[in-house]
């Protein structure tokens, strides 16, 4: 009820709402009520549409509010996936705890047929690659063709590097013939999180090969903060690790590599790729953009 | 069914060391050096260390073969109770299993030796940062125990897996504080360990 009275005031606002019809662009707009919140992604048909959370398994309040902004957003902008970058259930994973921390929440997410593609964290157990709602099949590292647009996802797992993994991703994306190439997994090799930071080693494995096969966006967590890294030979790397856990005041403006960065709330990005733009928002739980822009994709050299 | 089960691991390993030298070939350019290539698995307690390995798949092979097959897209309710099951199985089949028993004397020297190595190159420091970063420390643990629910996995390296025998998918090496731990993944099941495998 709240909802369709602040569509009221919208329309009202715009003149330009025609009941029954498709969300148009969502370029606006001031939140039509505190707990809805604002977006400026162009919501484009045949876009893919698709939001990243990372740590956000605590069954807290926080994990709660900002599932609620998810939800209130996707009546805008409809979603279709979800990936996850791991840390997805804290502490006890036994299945009244799969309700309190991922099924409850998430919810309205779920019931309107949203996928989350998980990656595991170092706080994940294995069983997780067989939970179903995280789409894994069975494996802890996997790559997918998005729904629309020419992009694969890769989910790594990144707390355990073995040769055999590494060896995949390297076929995995030398086979991709996809334009867009986004990994994703837990631990992020440029961070300004306080708490963990960079991770060099991974850098020296996995970033050479992002750089030879085109890959243009990482999505990475871990550190209890939002950071979008300056882009670090071409490649635009993403800490979405506070999406349940959050540590305020962790990042550390010092490290010069931040473009922009929250660790005052929880958060979430919201992406569209359409063509060679990706477009994104990073939503907090009381539903401000903290973050928003345009990445162009890589083009080969 | 047991020695089945212990070809088919026999298989998968043979195919994960070829995946492994395939992948030390190729890593020059990803900053994993040529001392890296020295320190590639095959040296002194390989062969020890992994026939207690097969020993020890047989019967989680054994094990898992007696149990119900994973139906498609398990319940959470369905993913634990198999579980438990499978670490109780196993534990009853090694009731007397003890620290050594995969880990013999000779295996934790070899092991010891090859962290040894690895942390005291260039990249030592860093690797051992990527370790410790958020590893839990020393707690307690049993073998056939279950390794602790609140207890985060440690990092491990690609450069530190490089260095170690490769293991079939059920198992993995964790570190707890300087422990090396050999964790049966599929079960939550401590395996065995080694006190001290990261050299202060």
């Amino acid at each position: 009820m709240r909802r369709f009275a602040a569509w009221i005031v919208a329309c009202a606002i715009t003149a330009a709402c025609i009941p029954g019809a498709a969300p148009g662009p969502a370029r606006i707009y001031a939140p039509l009520s505190p707990a809805e919140p604002s977006i400026d992604l162009p919501n484009r048909d045949g876009s893919l549409k698709f939001g990243v959370i990372g740590d956000f398994g605590t069954g807290g309040r926080g994990q709660y509010e900002l599932a609620e902004q998810m939800a209130a957003l996707r009546s805008r902008f409809p979603f279709e996936l979800m990936l996850t970058v791991g840390d997805n259930i804290y502490g006890s994973e036994r299945p009244r705890e799969l309700v309190r921390k991922f099924e409850t929440p998430y919810k309205e997410l779920l019931d309107a047929g949203v996928k989350f593609y998980a990656s595991l964290g170092n706080h994940d157990s294995r069983e997780q690659r067989l939970y179903k709602h995280f789409n894994m099949d069975g494996r802890l590292y996997y790559s997918f063709k998005a729904p629309a647009q020419d992009i694969r996802f890769f989910a790594l797992e990144s707390s355990y590097l073995e040769p055999a993994q590494l060896e995949w991703l390297k076929k995995e994306l030398a086979d991709s013939k996809e334009a867009w190439k986004i990994p994703y997994f837990h631990h992020p090799l440029y961070s300004s999180g306080g708490r963990h930071g960079s991770d060099i080693p991974r850098r020296r494995v996995l970033e050479p090969l992002f750089i030879e096969h085109g890959v243009s966006v990482v999505l990475t967590g871990h550190d209890h903060v939002y950071e979008r890294v300056q882009p670090q030979h071409g490649i635009v790397y993403f800490v979405v690790g506070s999406s349940g856990q959050l540590r305020r005041g962790n990042l550390n403006r010092r490290t010069g590599i931040t473009a922009a960065g929250n660790d005052t709330e929880q958060v979430f990005l919201a992406a569209e790729i359409a063509g060679d733009e990706m477009y994104f928002n990073a939503v907090s739980r009381s539903g401000r953009i903290v973050d928003s822009g345009i990445i162009e994709r890589r083009r080969p050299e | 069914m047991m020695a089945a089960a212990a070809r088919i691991f026999r298989l998968r390993r043979a195919a994960t060391a070829a995946a492994l030298a395939l992948a030390l070939s190729g890593c020059a350019h990803a900053g994993v050096g040529p001392e890296s290539r020295h320190e590639a698995p095959g040296t002194e307690g390989n062969a020890a260390f992994l026939a207690r390995v097969d020993e020890y798949m047989a019967l989680h092979g054994a094990a898992k073969q007696s149990l119900p097959p994973v139906p498609p897209d398990p319940a959470a309710e369905q993913i634990a109770t198999r579980q438990r099951a499978l670490a109780r199985l196993i534990e009853q089949g090694r009731a007397k299993a003890g620290p050594g028993d995969v880990f013999t004397p000779g295996v934790r020297a070899s092991f010891r030796t090859r962290l040894l190595r690895a942390l005291s190159g260039p990249e030592g420091a860093e690797l051992r940062g990527s370790i410790m970063d958020e590893n839990p420390g020393r707690i307690q643990l049993r073998i056939n125990g279950r390794y602790p629910d609140s207890v985060p996995l440690s990092t491990m390296p690609y450069q530190i897996l490089a260095v170690l025998p490769p293991l079939p998918e059920e198992l993995e090496y964790r570190f707890l504080g300087t422990r090396l731990v050999l964790l049966d993944a599929h079960a939550h099941l401590v395996v065995d360990y080694i006190d001290d495998a990261l050299p202060k």
